[in-house]
């Protein structure tokens, strides 16, 4: 992969949290004011199944350069069932994007509870660290991105 | 002129020194999984050194009117909000040829120059594009099985529009292609290049070194379609009365309603206008559309006048075959094949033509087994 | 004794008589000939004398099932000649609500392989379902290597793998014909048709191809009979088959032999899960 070094450079990094466990759970590393890398960006959903697979690609495609998953663990849901299918949803989109060229880093799910503010804290500590050795991410980068943009009057 | 099939790549590449140069391209693409079978590149690509040049071979799957009207076309680029602009992108200046277009293919660019250029509006975009391409004409030594051309009333061996016709000489021997079976000029055959018009002059005044004079040379000109539909000269009159008749319900069964059809045909023309956001930067695009989409005729309430695959494949039929007539004067289908080919469902277009040459207009019911010689095997 | 190609073929005519003769059957789909030896297209016999179009040969190649999607409300059952895959794609367009049992009526016909290269991997010649069979059953084969092709291809690195797929979306031309033959793709209304929701634009180029093509397969995932109809049907010879075998060999090797289409009660994938699954997200 052709890595752009530039010493400015910093990852972004699209955390889809679930609203009950994992986005508790940041909001608890932040009352405990713990530090963590400022490049991820929280979405806020009901549910870690709410997740498409398809937001995944276009997330990548519109300028990410990581995608992270977070739910409850299994067994703690809040709808009793949504992450049993989360996790096999991602499992094979994990495996479909890889084969696909995408790095096995650039996109992880991890089960993180309302009270796991530290698992929170280095899951993007180590999230962030791993992404940030890849370089930014130059594979589904959508055509028109501004990184992409044509240049002058002319095609 | 005379230009040897074997200097043909140097004229070629002396013709992409100033111009980029589009011609049908045999690539064998290989899979490094070595599990699929090389496949043909299917459309005009610009010519690189050393490529495969497939002339001679059968029609393109993908039609040479994307190098004039492109499957996808920036407009304009903009941002919102802060520093906000909006900066037109127009179509690059570079000169370009279009070299080995079938009289088919040509005739299409005629529709479509009828399409952007006439009834008081001109495209800039298109406009742009096609002043500055070159066309060099070939007539056809070998025609595909789905070839009707000759019966829609185009001269396989001929385009009288072309900036440069180019017919393979008579004295050239042949032999079948080996990748895909047709018939071509030996390697020591030669080819006939006349220019048309000042554009085609300038052209061959390039090659010209290449080139020899030979009064006595003929051009090869008897080839005829292998396929033969029987066809109603009025069928565009006959049609527009057939608008409720029952053999559309029975011809578009098939249909699967995808887009092959439109987009593999040379003469579709239909685009649609979309923007793709980044943010607060963004970008304004066309590109091609297809009729046979749900989308095409649906209104902003989501009521669709076309709501299924019957009144969208009456509608194509319908164009190809009459409501251009009704606006231009002449038929919108060139009897290329490309359709016949590549519908996944087998539906044909050729046999629709002969089908509603010899039903009667006024019938208020329709069986296919009204067709003799259709019998199953 | 086995029937001859023409014996089945005048079978087949004769239950499709008598499915009309009925009077609650609308039309019988099938394959008719068309003006290249080599090719039938699907037809729809919907008189007694149309009945007499219908053939059967090796070059009977078009799914029959996506047209039971055609009238979802329909007023008459639709009878549909089904061959192995045919039957497998009925079977789980019934399990995902898409038609009713009741609105078909199925001839079945075994499959001996048709002039497409996918037949020769197939592992259900036998129609699962129908109302009658015609002929009689044929022996069936196990396709041990089916993933053969995507277990090589993951042997390249990825950027490799990238590259590769890259240009063939770079081919696509965007006409729709994988989903649209795909009986496993039934929605009513495509996301991709959905272009002001922003999950897609229109636009031909890699991007958006990439877009559709990997939503497409992940969508198919759980439900792909391997019939090899958006293969065929590619006009720009995309290997589409080659990601969907790959969502089926996880799909095995994570949570067990899985088959889409059987008549066994096993609901899908991605319908289910199981409290067992393997944890990779811990």
């Amino acid at each position: 992969m052709s890595v752009k070094k530039d010493n400015n450079w910093e990852p972004v990094i699209l955390a889809f949290c679930c609203n009950w466990c994992t986005y508790t759970g940041a909001d608890l590393a932040g009352l405990n004011r713990m530090k963590y890398p400022e490049n991820v960006r929280v979405i806020r959903v009901p549910c870690s199944s709410r997740v498409n697979p398809q937001f995944i690609i276009r997330a990548f495609q519109k300028g990410a350069d990581g995608v992270l998953v977070c739910g409850c663990h299994p067994g703690d849901c809040h709808y009793a069932t949504g992450n049993y299918y989360t996790r096999r949803r991602f499992m094979l989109m994990k495996r479909l994007l890889e084969y696909n060229g995408i790095d096995p880093k650039r996109f992880q799910a991890k089960w993180i509870s309302g009270s796991e503010a530290a698992k929170f804290r280095d899951t993007v500590i180590q999230v962030s660290a791993e992404i940030k050795a890849l370089g930014p991410n130059t594979k589904f980068v959508g055509t028109y991105a501004p990184q992409n943009a044509v240049e002058g009057g002319q095609e | 002129m005379i230009l040897a099939k074997k200097d043909l790549d140097q004229a070629l590449g002396i013709l992409s020194q100033d111009a980029e140069v589009f011609v049908p391209i045999i690539e064998l693409i290989e899979d490094k999984s070595g599990i699929k079978e090389p496949a043909f590149e299917k459309k005009f690509m610009p010519y690189f050194e050393g490529a495969a040049v497939g002339l001679d071979n059968f029609n393109t799957v993908k039609p040479p009117k994307d190098v004039l009207f492109p499957n996808v076309e920036k407009l304009y680029k903009y941002k919102t909000g802060e520093n906000a602009y909006i900066q037109e992108i127009l179509p690059e200046d570079k000169p370009k040829v279009l070299f080995g277009v079938r009289p088919c293919d040509m005739r299409s660019i005629d529709s479509m120059d009828k399409v952007f250029f006439t009834k008081e509006y001109v495209d800039s975009y298109y406009a742009k594009r096609r002043d500055l391409v070159t066309i060099v004409a070939i007539g056809c030594l070998d025609t595909q099985r789905t070839c009707f051309c000759d019966s829609m009333g185009i001269d396989p061996n001929d385009a009288p529009t072309a900036d440069v016709m180019m017919n393979v000489t008579k004295t050239s021997r042949t032999k079948a292609c080996p990748v895909t079976g047709c018939t071509i000029p030996e390697d020591d055959g030669s080819y006939i290049l006349e220019a048309r018009t000042e554009k085609g002059q300038a052209l061959l005044e390039k090659i010209k070194a290449l080139c020899t004079e030979d009064g006595s040379e003929e051009a090869c000109k008897d080839t005829v379609c292998k396929l033969k539909i029987e066809k109603d000269p009025k069928l565009d009159e006959k049609l527009s009365t057939m608008f409720e008749h029952p053999i559309w319900d029975k011809i578009t069964k098939g249909c699967i309603g995808c887009g092959t059809c439109t987009f593999v045909c040379p003469t579709c023309y239909c685009f649609d206008i979309d923007n793709e956001n980044y943010g607060a930067e963004g970008c304004k695009y066309r590109c091609w559309d297809s009729c046979m989409f749900s989308d095409y005729t649906r209104m902003a309430g989501g009521a669709n006048p076309r709501p299924t695959k019957k009144e969208r494949l009456r509608n194509r039929y319908m164009h190809k075959l009459s409501y251009f007539n009704e606006r231009y004067g002449e038929t919108l289908c060139v009897g290329c094949g490309r359709c016949i080919e590549n519908c996944p469902a087998h539906l044909d277009i050729s046999e629709f033509i002969e089908k509603a040459s010899k039903v009667d207009a006024d019938a208020k019911e329709y069986s296919e087994a009204d067709f003799a010689g259709k019998e199953a095997r | 004794m086995a029937y001859t190609k023409e014996q089945i073929q005048e079978m087949i005519r004769q239950e499709a008589k008598k499915a009309l003769a009925t009077g609650e059957v609308s039309a019988v789909v099938g394959w008719t000939s068309t003006r290249f030896e080599d090719r039938t297209k699907p037809f729809f016999a919907e008189t007694e004398s149309e009945c007499d179009l219908l053939v059967w040969n090796e070059y009977c190649i078009n799914g029959t099932a996506k047209y039971a999607l055609d009238d979802r409300y329909p007023e008459k059952k639709l009878a549909v000649i089904a061959r192995g895959c045919d039957s497998r794609a009925i079977n789980r367009l019934i399990q995902d609500k898409q038609v009713k049992r009741e609105n078909l009526y199925i001839i079945g016909v075994a499959c001996d392989g048709k002039d497409n290269p996918i037949c020769k991997e197939c592992q259900h010649k036998n129609p699962l379902t129908f109302d009658v069979l015609v002929g009689e059953e044929v022996e069936e084969q196990i396709n041990a290597d089916r993933f053969a092709e995507v277990l090589a291809f993951e042997k390249l690195t990825p950027d490799e793998r990238y590259d590769y797929w890259a240009k063939q979306y770079d081919k696509c031309i965007h006409c729709y014909a994988c989903r649209n033959a795909c009986p496993a793709c039934n929605c009513i209304e495509c996301y991709a048709d959905q272009y002001r929701t922003g999950w897609q634009g229109k636009a031909a180029d890699r991007e958006q191809n990439q877009v559709y093509g990997l939503t497409r397969v992940y969508h198919v995932g759980d439900r792909c009979i391997e019939c090899g109809e958006c293969e065929r049907v590619c006009p720009m010879d995309l290997p589409i088959m080659r990601q969907t075998r790959k969502m089926l060999k996880d799909i095995n090797d994570l949570f067990g032999d899985y088959e889409c289409g059987l008549p066994d009660d096993r609901k899908p994938v991605l319908g289910e899960y199981k409290l067992e699954d393997p944890d990779e997200f811990m």
